[in-house]
């Protein structure tokens, strides 16, 4: 009798736990909708409104740059009472954009997400993301598409239809330590072009320091390119141009000018927190980082008793940066209610308010041209010229590329200039080429 | 009736086991060989069938090919020095006193810390800059070293934090080998006048023999899916120098979105790591000690 009923139990159990699995297996639509609906019932929960729509926003970094973010979700929350934002921290862009792949695939994406700009091209071609264009259309007066900086729309588009709005946007900028140029008896202005930069280099290897900490960062070699007056693809995204003379340029710079000692080129994975910390710790005057890092370098001068102040990267034939960034894009799989939502939400994310807040806060560029003429940002840049200095340079902007082998490019180039730079038997020519035609074949793809 | 009852019974006894296992288990590596054949970004509705191409691209990367090459000799690296200075290591702790119980524990630790504090930890260790490491060779009056930035020390660099890592489990797992050589063996060796080293090689060696084994398949197969510390100390570089198998599976799946070919790179690890295992079982079925 025992026996019979252990048999029973056993039968029944297994029952349970295949139906369980074969469940889990069938269903990424159930898991999907289960999901969404819970996350409805909560917000409605929460505000005793069953109408209220409840959608999912995604974005990347902590520290300075989150906290603006969650003050202007919650803001946009408190503003208007239909909808409801829950914002969600994935890290970085790499984890962020991995994350957002894998949800989408599973039928549970986010329904607004921060995305970094050369990720635009695969991410639309991939029919992810929802064109934005006939919404622009529709709102047209209140969205004022124009007033957005033109120097940042260059990655808002993909085959000539709008996907994205400018969000929290950055270019590379020059950061100065005043005190040391004054103390070897330079300038304080700083290097203007390339020429320049390497007799400062010189002076103050004399003084036993460096002019510049840089590593080999893809966004800062993109920057020197286009100083040189060349582009890292072609036009029609087919061909790879870096191992064009001005493509091989910046190299061959960077190589003699580290073989000489005149600058440092720290290479692995924390090469770009080991030229920030020689910048803080006045072993190198100058440093290229992001805008975004205005606020933090000005608390870190104040820290270690020096004197900052920003200006343009240093031109060769012209002046010339890529833009960096994320902006928001509204993923394709939503139901009509919930891409409306997302679509008041973007837009509230981008308004001239928004992008002022978050500009004083963080030091991100205000991506509009209406932020500019307002009183608020003309007395804070007479304040503080270094936020200025971003702005003025996106005359020189330019996008970066979106191919969706970009990433895997990125990479072959990296490779190919630190092979450059640290092993003296390979030319910049030869690595450049070498990846010039690595390039090609996954461009032709 | 019953007796039918009874021959199921096994069955069902082992099934959620089986099920437990072919979901998680067969299904995922079936369903890897399949995408190893297509071209896929993850998301995409079609995937294109491409046959061997993934393969071929792969094998004439020299870049993959560069990858193999360093994991191998990561793997070679690691378990040499793990395994050879865990033996010494638990000869002399294998006694008891509170010294040796502290040095054991001691040693010990950094196997239940996780892999990622050890790599945060270890990379201000090797700072080239700022480095405590490179503040000892200075003390010693040696030039500094660069440790994780330079191609030529970067492999050894993570060679160095895996043995620290997994030392005292070996050390652990050496002593509990030593112990349960039977004392009457030993004794009567001591009776006959063997000299130590003769004891250790005829005697106390063979003993160890299937401990031995273990420890090296097990630090084989773990080394050869070494993934955290890259991921988190090197992503791969200085020019590749560091960039092993996983590693290179986890950036072509998840950074550059190409899945059928990071699949295929799964396969090849799998074929590796597959045979060790395969070699390991059968030479444990001839057995290695004598009891």
């Amino acid at each position: 009798m025992n026996r019979r009923w252990m048999a029973v139990l056993l039968a029944v159990s297994l029952t349970v736990v295949l139906a369980a699995c074969g469940g889990g297996g069938s269903g990424e639509g159930s898991a999907g909708g289960t999901q969404a609906s819970g996350a409805k019932s909560q917000g409605g929960a929460a505000d005793n409104d069953k109408d209220k729509i409840v959608i999912r926003y995604w974005y990347a970094f902590g520290d300075k740059i989150e906290e603006a973010k969650q003050e202007l979700v919650r803001r946009f929350n408190e503003s208007q009472d239909r909808i409801e934002v829950i914002a969600e921290h994935q890290g970085n862009y790499d984890d962020l954009h991995a994350k957002v792949q894998a949800a989408f695939a599973a039928g549970n994406a986010p329904a607004v997400t921060d995305l970094e700009i050369a990720s635009t091209g695969m991410f639309a071609r991939s029919g992810m993301l929802l064109e934005l264009t006939p919404y622009a259309e529709r709102d047209a007066e209140a969205l004022k598409l124009d007033d957005f900086n033109p120097g940042l729309m260059g990655n808002a588009y993909v085959d000539a239809k709008l996907y994205g709005l400018p969000f929290m946007r950055s270019t590379p900028i020059m950061y100065k330590n005043v005190t040391m140029l004054k103390e070897a008896g330079l300038d304080p202005e700083g290097p203007r072009n390339w020429e320049e930069l390497e007799q400062y280099a010189r002076v103050l290897k004399e003084k036993g320091k460096y002019a510049m900490t840089v590593p080999v960062d893809i966004w800062f070699y993109e920057a020197l390119v286009f100083q040189s007056g060349g582009r890292i693809l072609s036009e029609d995204g087919k061909k790879a141009l870096f191992n064009s003379p001005e493509g091989v340029e910046p190299v061959a710079f960077w190589k003699r000018l580290a073989e000489e000692g005149l600058i440092k080129i720290p290479v692995g994975d924390d090469a770009g927190a080991a030229a920030d910390k020689d910048w803080a710790n006045q072993i190198s005057a100058l440093r290229f980082a992001s805008t975004a890092g205005v606020s933090a370098a000005i608390e870190i001068a104040e820290g270690n008793g020096f004197e900052m102040s920003t200006s343009f990267m240093p031109a060769n034939r012209d002046y010339g940066v890529p833009t960096g960034g994320c902006q928001l894009v509204i993923t394709s799989k939503l139901t009509d209610e919930e891409k409306e939502a997302a679509w008041e939400f973007i837009k509230f994310m981008t308004t001239t308010e928004s992008t002022i807040y978050q500009h004083k806060h963080v030091g991100y560029l205000p991506t509009r041209l209406s932020a500019l003429e307002t009183d608020e940002l003309k007395a804070h840049f007479a304040e503080y010229p270094q936020y200025k200095v971003a702005v003025d340079q996106l005359a020189y902007a330019n996008p970066r590329p979106m191919e969706n082998a970009y990433p895997e490019i990125v990479m072959l180039i990296k490779n190919a200039i630190e092979k450059a730079i640290l092993n003296p038997k390979v030319s910049p020519q030869e690595a450049m080429d070498e990846a010039a035609a690595k390039a090609d074949k996954l461009l032709a793809k | 009736m019953p007796s039918i009852l009874n021959r199921l019974r096994p069955y069902a006894m082992v099934a959620p086991a089986l099920v437990v296992f072919s979901l998680f288990y067969l299904y995922p590596i079936g369903y890897m060989i399949h995408l190893s054949f297509h071209e896929w970004n993850f998301i995409s509705p079609v995937k294109t069938y491409v046959g061997l191409n993934n393969y071929r691209e792969m094998l004439a990367d020299d870049t993959f090919l560069q990858v193999l090459r360093n994991s191998a000799l990561y793997t070679v690296m690691t378990v040499l020095l793990a395994t050879g200075t865990a033996l010494p290591l638990a000869i002399w702790l294998n006694r008891k006193s509170a010294f040796h119980a502290f040095v054991q524990g001691a040693i010990f630790s950094p196997h239940i810390i996780s892999l990622v504090s050890i790599s945060l930890l270890w990379s201000w260790l090797m700072d080239p800059e700022y480095g405590l490491l490179n503040g000892l060779l200075h003390l010693f009056g040696i030039s500094p070293l660069k440790w994780l930035n330079d191609p030529g020390t970067a492999l050894v660099s993570l060679v160095i934090v895996a043995v620290w890592k997994s030392l005292g489990y070996n050390t652990l797992v050496f002593i509990a080998g030593l112990q349960s050589i039977p004392p009457e063996l030993l004794e009567a060796a001591a009776l006959d006048r063997s000299k130590p080293w003769t004891t250790f090689r005829r005697l106390i060696l063979p003993m160890l023999s299937p401990t031995l084994f273990f420890l090296v398949i097990i630090n084989l197969i773990g080394s050869f899916q070494v993934f955290e510390t890259i991921a988190i100390m090197t992503q791969g570089g200085p020019i590749n120098s560091t960039n092993t198998l996983v590693y290179y599976i986890y950036e072509y799946g998840f950074r550059f979105f190409k899945i059928g070919y990071a699949s295929a790179a799964g396969v090849i690890l799998l074929i590796i790591v597959g045979t060790l295992t395969l070699i390991y079982f059968r030479l444990l079925s001839r057995r290695v000690h004598y009891r």
